[in-house]
């Protein structure tokens, strides 16, 4: 009997290796029950029901851009084209597009809990109301701009961080969502994705600010050189082509006039590890959070690169590039500070919501340019902006602009992305811009319109 | 709003009520079970005649040996290492030789088979012998098992107040259950009417027909089964019913076979008809079976379906216990050996992989308890090992739960839907969860019954769903305290290794659900929908109901009364 009873103890182990397993359980419950409970699946949370008390959504004019009414239906701002274009920062009631902020805060929008969950009757949560630095007209104006064509906008005051404009197409409109399904789901490709900070695109010609930087550090004459152009140079046996011959051209011209023999040329000059040095220092390869959201990486590497033709490809926006459009906003604002950006944010810190998740937005940003090199390429791009876009009529009203486009060369059967960066320089209106339109063409005619709407709404509304 | 906003309070109190009342309960059960017992006394003393040493004699069965594990070791080269085992049944004393060199004897005489010892009679083993005399005339004090360290005649709480708190807590349920924010009618109180009919009949039953004088361990039971019950109200109000019928079979059968196996000896003739009976009933299953959820362990009858393997857990318990004379001997051990490998290996010809692992780690319980040897153990943890990678070969929907285990967000839409499912709600329900009928998981496949830990979590909230875990726990911790005081090896080894299938049971259930282990797919005792399943978790518990040597105390009370 005695013996029988002390074998006994293997049930107790049983039921001490149980006893641990219901431990572990409550541990993983204790630590990751945010994470489970923000699923596009749950119940409690993804219907118009799951935000039937959520806090209203504002910009920064106090413009509600969604609400809940007394019918516990969520209610997205009345016109339409707003609703579009902010559907990528607000949400709608799924939680198909992460990075916004009806899903990204969803459980503290609706007032979950660990100790509560999400029974609480409704009467008795507390949600938070949610205040957007965003200006909501401007955001309209960019995307009627966009005209139907897929891209992005990010505007963001480069002395406060203020993120003002973020418009990212496709879209569709939160109060009356489609049915994605295989007929339409090429018109609805990348839906999901705000492009701002979820996608990176090839940059083409931009990418000359920072081969004008890498040239202006490391090539001491760069301004007594002259570029020969013919509309076509040889590296290494094979080809770099310019749309037209620019002739003998300076430093300051070749940047204007976007000379890729130049370019190409000032790319290989510095070398490869001179050329990702300067790309890794402004910001490519590295990856940036703007109010929690981490940022698609800007890529820059030669790794891969076969010769001096691939470098000189590389120097002009090609090759393997990629840039981020709120990386690019974040550089155009960088070099505007004289060489430091301010981290960009959509939520200030006065919002709740992020005081009690204790989140801060990092205002501190790490030097990308000296500010030596920062006012030499501030001085080309204004350069361009003066010389080059207003004599071809594109304005930002009365504010003074410094700017560069690029036209990214994406594919044999596709149209080009077009590109236009740049910021202005205006005490009252400091904005930093990005703009890409997928297969726009030429830069300088598809994405221009979108910047120049948008920063006009902005001027109009913010006098 | 003021009106709504009392309301939705009232609802939050109820909410919190339930979690803080439920954790009362199942503490009131287990304060109940470790009182109502006995000093710890001796029951007879064996006085060594050439010393005159007096030797205490403390189980019902006891084995007189050389050995150092024996209950009354005897220091004499003379004596086998396992000599004999002295033993209590109802006629008085009985020593029975288990195969021992120099042979046992009572009064000079040789004892064959069982013999009658009386006080002051003689038992030789060897050249030892004892006197047997009784246990008052032992002075020194026996320490009890910690489990009992507060032991007492008088019972914590009433039985009958115990099983009033049990009913006003299902009484809140089903009032939870009445209004939710779907629907709002009194259709569930019907179920809880009946409810409460079947489980105040059976303590009716239990305590005044049957006299027994304990009734916690059927209370606890009780308050898991209605919890269960009420949770398939707002799911669907047949299974509902289904689930309350298969109750009462439960209750019947746990009563049946607490009388059944009154007398040990009895239990052992008929070991070999509950063998064949089982072997019979998986064969029937295998060539009968129908296939649901991937596995063929159903059978069907006209409207009812009944899964066969979960009876033969019940059988497979009786085979494996013996009284301790009858477990020694070889015979005994290999039927127990050849039964288990049938069992398994029919489990696993059905596809139900869940159970043949259920089975497979109580057939571990069992024969380490039986031999004590880890060899054996480690041997067929071996073996199985090896069966197991065989089976991921082969059935490639095992396999996929194996690739989905630890991976649950990646594979949320495909073989880990139920996990992911079940996590996402178990968060969602908070500390107090969000109301019985309130869930969304009560939507996905299976929660009633293999993701119930989620549906009760989400519904009632983390609180009930863990203490239920712990009461499982606490429920293993009693049925291994009680067997100090069993009346015979067969009721120790039943009620620890009914305990331990539970809880290897509970195991899966609760961490494949909730992606600790992969996905089995098997039942929690008493609470998940099903009722083969809680049929069969009745009959187990009464192995520990049989196990508690107070069970059958009132009888034998009455039938001194009768003596005199």
């Amino acid at each position: 009997m005695k013996r029988i009873m002390s074998r006994s103890i293997f049930v107790l182990i049983v039921t001490l290796a149980f006893f641990a397993g219901i431990c572990l359980l409550a541990f993983r419950l204790l630590t990751q029950n945010e994470a489970w409970v923000q699923q596009p699946y749950n119940g409690h949370v993804a219907s118009s029901n799951g935000l039937a008390q959520a806090g209203d959504i504002t910009d920064r004019n106090g413009v509600v851009l969604a609400h809940t009414n007394e019918k516990e239906e969520r209610v997205y701002h009345e016109d339409e084209d707003t609703r579009k274009a902010l559907l990528h920062l607000v949400g709608d009631n799924s939680l198909n597009i992460s990075t916004a902020v009806q899903s990204m805060y969803r459980g503290e929008l609706t007032g979950y809990s660990f100790v509560w969950g999400l029974g609480l009757p409704k009467s008795l949560r507390t949600s938070d109301a949610v205040n957007l630095t965003i200006n909501a007209d401007a955001c309209k104006a960019a995307y009627q701009a966009f005209g139907g064509k897929d891209g992005a906008c990010v505007i963001y005051n480069y002395k406060t961080g203020e993120i003002l404009v973020d418009v990212s197409t496709p879209t569709y409109d939160p109060q009356n969502p489609p049915e994605i399904n295989e007929k339409n789901e090429d018109k609805y490709d990348g839906v999901y994705l705000d492009n701002v900070m979820s996608s990176s695109y090839t940059p083409g010609s931009i990418f000359k600010i920072i081969t004008a930087a890498a040239a202006i550090e490391n090539i001491p004459d760069i301004y007594q050189r002259s570029f020969s152009c013919t509309g076509e140079y040889d590296i290494d046996g094979q080809k770099i082509t310019c749309e037209n011959a620019h002739g003998t051209i300076d430093f300051t011209t070749s940047f204007a006039q976007s000379c890729n023999v130049a370019f190409a040329q000032m790319a290989v000059e510095v070398g490869e590890e001179k050329m990702e040095e300067t790309a890794t220092s402004m910001g490519f390869n590295k990856e940036f959070e703007v109010s929690g959201i981490k940022l698609s990486k800007s890529v820059y590497t030669l790794e891969n690169a076969l010769g001096d033709n691939q470098i000189g490809w590389s120097g002009i926006g090609q090759f393997e590039d990629l840039a981020n459009p709120m990386h690019m906003a974040i550089m155009c604002g960088a070099i505007a500070n004289d060489g430091t950006p301010v981290t960009p944010y959509f939520l200030d810190d006065s919002n709740e919501l992020l005081k009690n998740l204790g989140i801060t937005n990092a205002k501190e940003s790490e030097q990308m340019l000296s500010a030596d090199t920062a006012k030499k390429v501030q001085d080309l791009m204004r350069a361009t902006a003066d010389y080059y876009y207003n004599a071809r009529g594109i304005t930002m009203g009365n504010l003074n602009f410094c700017a560069k486009t690029g036209t990214a060369e994406v594919g044999k059967d596709k149209e080009p992305n077009a590109w236009f960066v740049g910021y202005t320089e205006d005490e009252k209106h400091p904005y930093a811009f990005a703009v890409v339109v997928e297969e726009g063409g030429y830069g300088i005619q598809a994405a221009t319109p979108v910047a120049q709407a948008a920063i006009s709404a902005l001027v109009n509304s913010e006098q | 709003m003021g009106f709504q906003a009392f309301l939705d309070i009232a609802v939050v109190a109820l909410r919190f009520l339930l979690p803080v009342y439920a954790v009362v309960i199942i503490y009131q059960c287990f304060a109940s079970m470790r009182r109502h017992r006995r000093p710890e006394k001796p029951l007879v003393t064996l006085e060594e005649k050439s010393t005159g040493m007096q030797i205490p004699v403390l189980f019902w069965e006891n084995s007189i040996g050389r050995s150092k594990g024996s209950d009354i070791c005897v220091d004499d080269p003379t004596v086998s290492r396992d000599h004999c085992v002295l033993l209590r049944r109802q006629e008085g004393w009985l020593v029975s030789d288990i195969g021992s060199k120099g042979g046992t004897y009572v009064n000079k005489k040789k004892a064959r088979d069982r013999t009658q010892v009386l006080i002051d009679d003689e038992i030789t083993v060897g050249s030892t012998t004892f006197t047997l005399k009784r246990g008052d005339e032992f002075q020194d004090r026996i320490r009890p098992s910690w489990f009992f360290s507060k032991a007492s005649n008088k019972g914590s709480l009433q039985p009958y107040k115990l099983m009033l708190l049990i009913t006003f807590f299902h009484l809140f349920m089903t009032v939870e259950a009445c209004f939710t924010n779907e629907v709002q009618n009194f259709e569930p109180f019907t179920v809880f009417l009946c409810l409460e009919a079947l489980l105040w009949s059976f303590f009716f039953v239990s305590t005044v027909i049957l006299k027994r004088v304990n009734f916690e361990l059927e209370a606890l039971a009780s308050f898991l089964t209605g919890i269960g019950v009420i949770l398939l109200v707002r799911q669907e109000m047949r299974s509902a019913y289904i689930q309350l019928i298969a109750a009462g079979i439960g209750m019947v059968l746990f009563c049946s076979l607490v009388k059944f196996i009154e007398n040990p000896d009895r239990v052992n003739s008929w070991r070999m008809a509950i063998m064949i009976g089982a072997i019979a009933l998986l064969a029937i299953n295998i060539v009968f079976g129908t296939v649901q959820y991937g596995a063929a362990n159903w059978i069907k009858i006209g409207p009812v379906t009944v899964q066969p393997s979960e009876f033969v857990k019940i059988a497979y318990i009786f085979v494996g216990a013996a009284a301790l004379d009858k477990l020694q001997t070889k015979r005994n051990f290999l039927e127990f050996i050849i039964f288990s490998a049938i069992c398994v290996g029919a489990l696993a010809l059905m596809g139900d992989f869940g159970t043949a692992l259920i089975f497979f780690a109580t057939f571990l319980l069992i024969a380490f308890m039986r031999s004590g040897d880890f060899k054996t153990v480690l041997l067929a943890l071996v073996s199985v090992v090896f069966a197991g990678t065989i089976v991921l070969k082969f059935k490639p929907y095992v396999a996929d739960r194996f690739a989905a285990w630890g991976h649950v967000w990646e594979h949320a839409q495909d073989t880990a839907y139920q996990q992911a499912r079940v996590l996402t709600y178990t968060a969602s329900g908070g500390l107090s969860g969000v109301g019985v009928g309130n869930g969304y998981l009560k939507y996905v496949g299976a929660s009633e019954s293999d993701l119930v830990f989620g549906l009760l979590s989400e519904e009632m909230g983390v609180i009930v769903s863990f203490a239920i875990a712990f009461s499982l726990v606490a429920l293993a911790f009693y049925a291994r305290a009680i067997t100090t005081r069993s009346r015979s090896t067969f009721y120790s080894i039943s009620a620890c290794c009914a305990a331990g299938l539970m809880i290897i049971q509970s195991a899966l259930n609760i961490f494949g659900a909730t992606d600790i282990l992969p996905l089995t797919g098997v039942t929690l005792p008493f609470i998940s929908a099903g009722g083969s399943s809680i049929i069969s978790c009745w009959g187990l518990l009464a192995f520990i109901k049989a196990a508690d040597e107070r069970t059958y105390a009132a009888k034998r009370l009455k039938r001194h009364k009768e003596n005199d």
